[in-house]
């Protein structure tokens, strides 16, 4: 997408960047105890591990600057009961505001709710808000599948 | 009479606004229309008619663009008294109240054309984007014309719209498939597409990071080797009559064995096109995973197009790395 026709701000970092913090989430997963003992069923490690992965995703993606990373950082940490505050962003004032109002248009809204549910963190934006926060979703997604697809290729044997 | 144009004489992009004087004098307030010959850009009124209007039209002021009220202000080029009479009916048509207005960005005229037998139709013809509506009749209030509407909430809505469908354009480019021009199957597809994402997330993670021990101790095979081919033909096929049995009980326990394993079902035309597809040397694996298929196909046929990575675990040890789906 050349950056003149899309205003909105959509860009995401390189594969390294991605690369690098899944890295560092996996070395400190594995650091800790309850990892490395064999008697950890695999779905629990499975879960780990995918959680590790959307949290590193996040970090990488931007960290607390973005809407859908914040909340997945926030749901992360409290089930680690972390307590961990954000600081709050100084909203862009809009005259648009955030209105969940829909003025009537039943086929995105049914969409748009489905979305929701999927992206983390879309519970109380807009509709347009939370097309934006999709599509840098959705390149962050893929980004991460792309670094653990080259995982997962580098690490099995020949 | 002469039925005269008002064009905008600058260049400006902002579209102009009417102020609607209560009382005027024609020659006095035309004279002072016309004897300021730039228009200035950003010459705005606010929306409530203003009483004075003599000395708000003289000189016209500039006020601070309101982006959200406006009434436009229409220079007239042509110095003809005759035109006051339609100025007039204009000014008293965009009188009522605010006419909420956004900038269009490149509206090179805001221009109100207007001559003299055909005011309505033309005003219609030349107004950009926000709709400035009012048809210039004799009633004061202003009424909108079909297609447009006057009401901030319209206008937000449209906003509101538009927005969306941009957005909804770029991340048409993002989701594989996305030529869809219906606005539900698109969306329909940009969910699944983050479905997918997710799942493929759930996957990757499962499959080699995650599993990676388990798996390679419950199927020992591995690469090269005829010893190992065999052996891990007959791991194989144990797991595959251990499915079947499970299956029998339940389907979901045999769902989540398979899962466990790094296994999924696939219908076999599809592991024979992906095997082919893929990697042409993996001969005594293949044979395994299609016999595996036999028994399960009708019920396999259910399973998600992703899970394909998941049974390529089974044959990857084999080669190298399987491509990408």
């Amino acid at each position: 997408m050349a950056s003149a026709y899309n205003p909105i701000y959509t860009d995401v970092p390189e594969k390294d960047v991605f690369a690098l913090h899944f890295l560092q989430t996996l070395s400190n997963l594995r650091t800790q105890n309850s990892f490395s003992s064999p008697d950890n069923k695999t779905s629990d490690r499975v879960k780990k591990i995918k959680k590790a992965a959307y949290v590193s995703m996040a970090r990488a993606a931007g960290g607390t600057n973005r809407l859908w990373s914040r909340s997945l950082l926030h749901q992360a940490a409290k089930r680690n009961n972390k307590n961990v505050r954000f600081l709050r962003r100084k909203r862009r004032v809009t005259w648009l505001m955030r209105r969940r109002s829909n003025r009537g248009d039943p086929i995105e809204d049914v969409a748009a709710e489905r979305l929701r549910n999927l992206v983390p963190g879309g519970g109380g934006m807009e509709t347009s808000k939370l097309m934006e926060e999709t599509a840098h979703y959705i390149k962050c997604l893929s980004m991460q599948v792309k670094v653990m697809q080259c995982l997962v290729d580098g690490l099995s044997p020949k | 009479m002469n039925s005269s144009l008002l064009t905008p004489s600058s260049s400006s992009s902002s579209p102009h606004h009417l102020q609607s004087p209560a009382t005027f004098d024609h020659d006095d307030f035309l004279q002072n229309f016309f004897s300021s010959a730039p228009w200035p850009s950003s010459a705005l009124d606010d929306d409530a008619p203003p009483p004075t209007s003599d000395s708000s039209l003289a000189g016209f002021h500039h006020h601070d663009v309101d982006s959200r009220n406006q009434i436009t202000m229409i220079p007239l080029s042509h110095h003809n008294p005759n035109d006051a009479v339609d100025v007039n009916v204009l000014y008293s048509g965009f009188s009522a109240g605010s006419l909420p207005f956004h900038f269009p960005q490149g509206s090179g005229g805001g221009v109100m054309k207007q001559s003299h037998t055909q005011t309505q139709s033309q005003a219609t013809a030349s107004t950009t984007t926000g709709g400035t509506a009012a048809t210039p009749q004799t009633k004061p209030k202003v009424r909108a014309r079909r297609g447009q509407a006057t009401d901030p909430h319209s206008i937000a809505e449209r906003l509101r719209r538009e927005r969306i469908a941009e957005r909804m354009k770029s991340l048409q480019e993002l989701v594989p498939n996305g030529n869809k021009t219906d606005k539900a199957s698109m969306l329909d597809e940009i969910i699944d597409y983050v479905k997918f994402l997710q799942l493929q997330v759930k996957v990757l993670s499962m499959s080699r990071l995650g599993g990676a021990a388990s798996v390679s101790s419950q199927i020992s095979e591995d690469a090269g080797g005829s010893n190992e081919n065999t052996s891990g033909q007959t791991a194989a096929k144990m797991t595959e009559h251990q499915v079947a049995k499970l299956m029998e009980e339940d389907m979901g326990s045999a769902m989540q064995y398979l899962q466990g394993k790094g296994l999924c079902l696939m219908p076999i035309s599809l592991a024979t096109t992906i095997s082919t597809a893929t990697c042409p040397s993996r001969n005594p694996l293949i044979s395994a995973v299609k016999e595996a298929g036999v028994p399960l196909s009708p019920n396999a046929a259910t399973t998600p197009l992703v899970n394909v990575k998941g049974a390529s675990v089974v044959t990857v040890k084999d080669a190298s790395s399987v491509s990408k789906p």
